[in-house]
């Protein structure tokens, strides 16, 4: 393994082994969403089966793993500079490993909550899915867009003072794109009807987001 | 030959101004004392050297294997020690050491080793550690990766006398090897090596 690439897997490794002992991110992520899912399929009962039904639960199912996404991704990097583990990770990172180490530990936070919520949503809902194979693509392209918008802002706002609002406040417009095209794609999984979107152009936004992840990270964390 | 060396360091935070002109250096084997009151500047000195933190103006200068280092090489390559240097508390003094050993490509047994050097259990928590043990830790992490140059703010912060006598071995055996080091406190202390002193006005 080239030395980058150990140096990616060491950040990852020491997150995965930190939040399994804290568990704060995972139950963090894990009642919010579950929480939302539940009030949701309560409150919108199961309408799979009716002309929008489709529609509505795409956009509700990515409302509710942004907003889950929202309430713990952040931590990325505030912990590091509440806890001042942060001047160690300087000293001793190559930027670009960390930035994609702290990737792939959001990614997969963010694909387990997708693997429990989604079932769960779907069945609460009563909504059968035409395509499972193109859900699970969506979700796994959207799950990396998400991961990477919000490890790229969890750097910008981890030594701001008003974190939590700057944090959304800067995501949710980065995000606008990614989420109009999940949703879309997402509809269509369902309901087997075209979308007016396909799969290359939120691949292209996951692209681009990590690239400039990559090239903009360096300057957002050293002085 | 590593030597570290600063010229006219000038370092505002807002409209205080903490450094104003500061100079001074350190060659294989020596140490530069920087003492002076709280609020002095050594800490946003040290901090400027090790490229945490940019002068707003003056040139700091590392050389290691006669070549000069840009910043983001320099933090990589100092020994840092800090009042502020923290660790990941739910993690072992041995995996905090193991992981930085592989941020740094160094054997993971080369953190194990220091950890016995310092005395430190290698299964305790970081976040059960007494001060003094953290600062036993710091000691051990500032030397993971052989660092040709060390900048030391307040070494002995905390330690008991048996800490203190082992941390001067340490930095004894540092020197011997050709090491240069920066070292802040705000009183003289006794240090081994060549030592030179400047004395910050604040």
């Amino acid at each position: 393994m080239s030395s980058w690439l150990a140096e990616a897997a060491a950040v990852f490794a020491k997150d995965w082994r930190a939040e399994l002992r804290t568990r704060f991110a995972l139950n963090t992520l894990g009642l919010f969403a579950v929480t939302t899912l539940v009030v949701v399929s309560l409150a919108l009962g199961p309408i799979g089966g009716s002309p929008n039904g489709p529609s509505v639960l795409s956009a509700v199912l990515w409302l509710i793993l942004l907003f889950a996404a929202t309430a713990g991704l952040p931590r990325l990097f505030v912990a590091e500079e509440e806890t001042h583990t942060a001047t160690a990770l300087r000293l001793a990172a190559t930027p670009s490993a960390l930035f994609t180490g702290k990737l792939a530990y959001g990614l997969v936070l963010l694909l387990a909550l997708e693997a429990i919520t989604t079932p769960l949503y779907l069945a609460m809902v009563q909504l059968p899915v035409a395509s499972p194979g193109l859900l699970v693509t969506v979700l796994a392209a959207g799950a990396v867009g998400l991961a990477a918008a919000s490890t790229l802002v969890a750097v910008m706002v981890a030594q701001a003072r008003a974190r939590g609002t700057l944090f959304a406040v800067l995501l949710f417009p980065v995000l606008v794109p990614l989420l109009v095209m999940a949703v879309a794609l997402t509809r269509q999984a369902v309901s087997g009807e075209p979308a007016n979107v396909g799969l290359l152009p939120l691949v292209l936004y996951d692209a681009s987001v990590i690239v400039a992840g990559l090239m903009l990270f360096p300057a957002m964390w050293n002085p | 030959m590593p030597a570290i060396e600063f010229h006219d360091l000038h370092r505002r935070f807002g409209r205080v101004r903490v450094l104003s002109g500061v100079s001074g250096g350190a060659g294989a084997g020596e140490v530069l004392l920087v003492t002076g009151a709280n609020g002095s500047g050594k800490s946003t000195l040290l901090r400027c050297l090790a490229g945490l933190l940019a002068p707003d103006k003056g040139e700091v200068r590392m050389t290691v294997g006669g070549r000069v280092l840009e910043p983001a090489e320099r933090r990589r390559a100092v020994g840092y020690l800090a009042p502020d240097l923290a660790f990941y508390e739910p993690l072992t003094t041995a995996e905090n050491l193991a992981f930085f050993a592989r941020l740094r490509g160094v054997d993971p047994g080369r953190g194990a080793a220091l950890l016995d050097w310092v005395g430190l259990p290698h299964d305790r928590a970081a976040g059960a550690l007494s001060s003094g043990m953290v600062q036993r830790l710091r000691w051990a992490w500032a030397l993971l990766h052989w660092p040709d140059v060390l900048l030391l703010d307040e070494p002995l912060a905390n330690l008991d006398p048996p800490g203190r006598k082992l941390v001067s071995q340490l930095l004894a055996e540092q020197l011997e090897r050709g090491a240069a080091a920066v070292v802040a406190n705000p009183a003289p202390i006794d240090l081994p090596g060549s030592v030179r002193r400047v004395e910050l006005a604040g």
